[in-house]
């Protein structure tokens, strides 16, 4: 009704005034269009701030789980990293050689390949110093120690596996000489060769 | 529309306006308060709700041994803490089902893998307060089984915390921190600069879950890891040693026994061994004179393993030669003064080459044959051998034995210094005694140190200081010659031989000084060698302190000889091709 009345009124105030047009009418008003304008591009960044927001809050949930997956596997090294120290101490080994019966040789022989020359007298290990035949330096970090069962039991498959191929060559041999030979040939070459170096005695390939 | 709303509309509009005008000022004026007046106070509070600081601990760094064994790494403790206000039944799913926990099977579980009682745990999780250690210093498996048992009541510090995964191996040398983590023995101690890294700190804001708010991380210093340090000494050898040297120990109820291994060209500790040797582990379990490295600083008076000092003293100075003769009789009035020196064992008078003075070690025969040089010059020479003055190794504390001013030298000083008396050194500085006979001659800095890593990972090799020759290269080989006959004929020199290889060596037993003057009952056994003695590459320098069940050096050639052996097996040296030179140790 308003409206009504003052377009009325203005028809009777100025009527030598021309028409109105579109683009008049846009000229008329143009701070509608700029606070439209302001309007979406606020709420516009105001949602785009919304969604980064709550993405950027997913990713810190999904940083704080691969933290947490970070620092147990950071335990899991230290545990195995303590397992291993632990089993491979010098303390462990001579306990563990102990306990398999060996005992270290205390007459070294040396072969000179390049006049096959034996240095030192050869004599069997013998346990003649019960004293140093077992561990006497303390270690209160041996938490993990080797099983004397299990290192028995492990060496008895591996000589098992290992006596496997041999026998299969002998049977072999027994058939033919060939078979022998080539039995030979084989087994010799899936041994680490040992490399002479002029004079010099070569460092055994064991350790 | 009138009629629909009464009274004055102009009215009405005009009081809604008055009513919404005194909201927005009312409003306006709690915002100033809250925006500009309290705002400063209000941002505090709730920073400090929110704000987290914590310390982000740097790990010290590794010490390894010459083959890059680990001897000493940080890993972490757990500290496992209570808030017994909060004790309460904890849920568990069995089943499917829900089931409710009680609080004594859960202390029972917590028990057993921390090794406590039931009733221990129950002590220390029972009250009301918000804190309550149950248990220091847990391993990281036992940390996770705890973990595992997800009770909400329980919460962990990790606490960095030093092991040392061989135990005794090279404790001595490697040292250890008490249990504020500070370097107090050892290498750990002289390279701390190195091992220590500096702890980082950093500040975040944290939401009611406790989990970061983005973006709030504000890391104030970043923590800086330590370096790790290389050590000379070879962990096996090393554990040998200490084998040997332990069940010596025991054998002859010594107090103590050391065993140092040089490499002879290059001046690197292979073994600084000692029984007993603490673990660093533990080392509240040792005594606390056992706790460091006598190696570096006990000092002691070396006796007869001089005697081969005086002996190249005189043949670098042309006064003798290995075959220079001189009878030796049992006992000895030393010139000007009325002190008689007698050697150990009864005999007449025996006619010695200088290689038969070493060979039997007599005092009276070196003293005749050295009293040809002037004390100065003698004097002169023990300085060169590096007496009186520390090795610098880089082991802390080490001491530097006692070289008294030669002005100072009275009458007798003169003469019993030719066989060790009158002077002190450490274990070092007698093995690198002869470490610069076996090197022709020249006498190298001992190196325990290979060097510290930098940032990078780069080894910094540890500075070294020229070799000083101490004799001619002659000398050097004629003094080998005459150690070699010690070994080849003396009565315990045999018992230091290798089989396959040529030794050449030195005994000393020497008399403990008792206070100011005078000496105890009891004797500091020596044997000091070097092997192959063609071309020595290795000199081992044993000592047994006080053994009970001997009184000679015959307490350590046994030590010796097991440690050489294992020594030249190790570094794989091939037994000798050749024979001792021919000399005379005895004339008619």
């Amino acid at each position: 009704m308003s409206t009504l009345r003052l377009t009325q009124n203005n028809r009777h105030a100025s009527p030598a005034r021309p028409a109105l047009s579109i683009a008049n009418f846009r000229d008329s008003r143009p701070g509608v269009f700029i606070g439209g304008a302001v309007v979406v591009g606020a709420l516009t960044i105001a949602l785009l701030n919304l969604l980064l927001t709550i993405l950027t809050s997913n990713a810190v949930y999904e940083l704080s789980a691969i933290q947490k997956e970070k620092k147990e596997l950071t335990t899991t090294t230290q545990i195995l990293s303590e397992e291993v120290d632990s089993l491979s101490s010098q303390q462990n080994l001579a306990n563990a050689a102990a306990k398999l019966g060996m005992i270290s040789n205390a007459n070294p022989v040396f072969l000179r390949l390049s006049d096959q020359k034996v240095f030192g007298k050869p004599k069997a290990a013998l346990n003649a110093d019960g004293r140093v035949a077992r561990n006497l330096v303390p270690n209160s970090a041996l938490v993990q120690q080797s099983n004397a069962a299990e290192l028995i039991a492990a060496e008895d498959a591996t000589l098992t596996k290992a006596s496997t191929p041999i026998a299969t060559g002998l049977t072999g041999a027994t058939t033919s000489q060939t078979a022998l030979a080539a039995g030979v040939v084989k087994a010799v070459s899936a041994t680490t060769p040992v490399v002479s170096s002029g004079a010099a005695i070569p460092a055994s390939p064991t350790h | 529309m009138a009629y629909l709303t009464p009274g004055d509309p102009k009215s009405r509009g005009k009081w809604v306006m008055i009513l919404v005008a005194g909201l927005c000022v009312a409003f306006s004026i709690r915002l100033v308060d809250y925006q500009v007046i309290q705002a400063d106070a209000i941002n505090k509070t709730s920073y400090e709700n929110r704000a987290v600081t914590r310390t982000l601990p740097a790990l010290r760094g590794e010490i390894l041994d010459s083959t890059g064994a680990v001897l000493a790494r940080t890993v972490y403790r757990y500290d496992i803490n209570a808030a017994p206000s909060k004790v309460f039944p904890v849920s568990r799913k069995v089943n499917g089902q829900s089931v409710m926990i009680p609080v004594e099977q859960i202390a029972n579980e917590i028990a057993t893998i921390l090794g406590l009682t039931q009733a221990d745990v129950m002590t220390k999780i029972s009250g009301t307060g918000e804190y309550s250690q149950i248990k220091k210093r847990v391993d990281a498996e036992s940390y996770r089984k705890i973990r595992s048992l997800n009770v909400p009541w329980l919460y962990y510090d990790p606490i960095p915390d030093r092991l040392y995964p061989n135990g005794a191996v090279a404790g001595n040398i490697i040292g250890y921190l008490n249990n504020e983590g500070q370097a107090v023995e050892g290498i750990e101690t002289s390279f701390n600069s190195c091992l220590a890294g500096v702890d980082g700190q950093e500040s975040f804001e944290k939401g009611v879950d406790g989990i970061k708010i983005p973006s709030s991380t504000v890391t104030t210093q970043k923590a800086v890891n330590g370096r790790a340090v290389h050590l000379t000494i070879n962990a096996d050898l090393q554990y040998f040693a200490q084998q040997v040297l332990t069940s010596e120990v025991s054998r002859l109820r010594a107090d103590w026994a050391v065993a140092t291994v040089i490499e002879v060209k290059t001046g690197r500790i292979l073994a600084a061994a000692e029984a007993p040797s603490v673990d660093p582990n533990e080392p509240g379990k040792v005594g606390i004179d056992d706790r460091g490295a006598r190696i570096f600083r006990f000092m002691f008076e070396p006796g007869s393993t001089l005697k081969a000092i005086t002996g190249a003293t005189a043949i670098d100075q042309g006064k003798a030669t290995s075959t220079t003769r001189t009878i030796a009789p049992f006992g000895w009035v030393v010139p000007g003064t009325t002190y008689r020196v007698t050697d150990s064992h009864q005999h007449g008078d025996d006619k010695l080459t200088l290689a038969g003075v070493l060979r039997d070690s007599s005092n009276t025969g070196i003293m005749k044959i050295g009293q040809a040089v002037d004390y100065r010059t003698r004097y002169t020479y023990l300085k060169k051998f590096g007496l009186g003055q520390k090795t610098n190794a880089g082991y802390p504390g080490e001491e530097a034995g006692l070289l008294n001013n030669v002005n100072d030298w009275d009458g007798i000083k003169k003469y019993v210094s030719m066989f060790g008396q009158g002077v002190s050194v450490t274990p070092i500085q007698s093995a690198m005694m002869y470490q610069a006979i076996a090197n022709k001659g020249i006498r190298l800095s001992p190196i325990l140190v290979e060097g510290c890593e930098d940032a990078n990972g780069n080894l910094q090799r540890t500075e070294v200081k020229p070799g000083v020759r101490v004799i001619s290269e002659a000398t050097a080989h004629s003094t080998m010659d005459m150690l070699e006959k010690v070994v080849e004929q003396g009565g315990i020199g045999k018992t230091a031989a290798v089989p396959g290889y040529r030794v050449g060596g030195k005994t000393g037993t020497a008399q403990i000084a008792k206070g100011s003057s005078g000496y105890s009952g009891r004797y500091a056994v020596s044997f000091i060698g070097a092997a192959p003695a063609e071309d020595p590459q290795f000199v081992v320098a044993v000592t047994v302190y006080k053994p009970r069940t001997v009184s000679n050096s015959i307490g350590a050639t046994p030590s010796f000889k097991r440690i050489m052996q294992q020594l030249l097996r190790t570094y794989r040296v091939p037994p000798s091709t050749t024979v001792s030179a021919n000399i005379p140790t005895e004339w008619k």
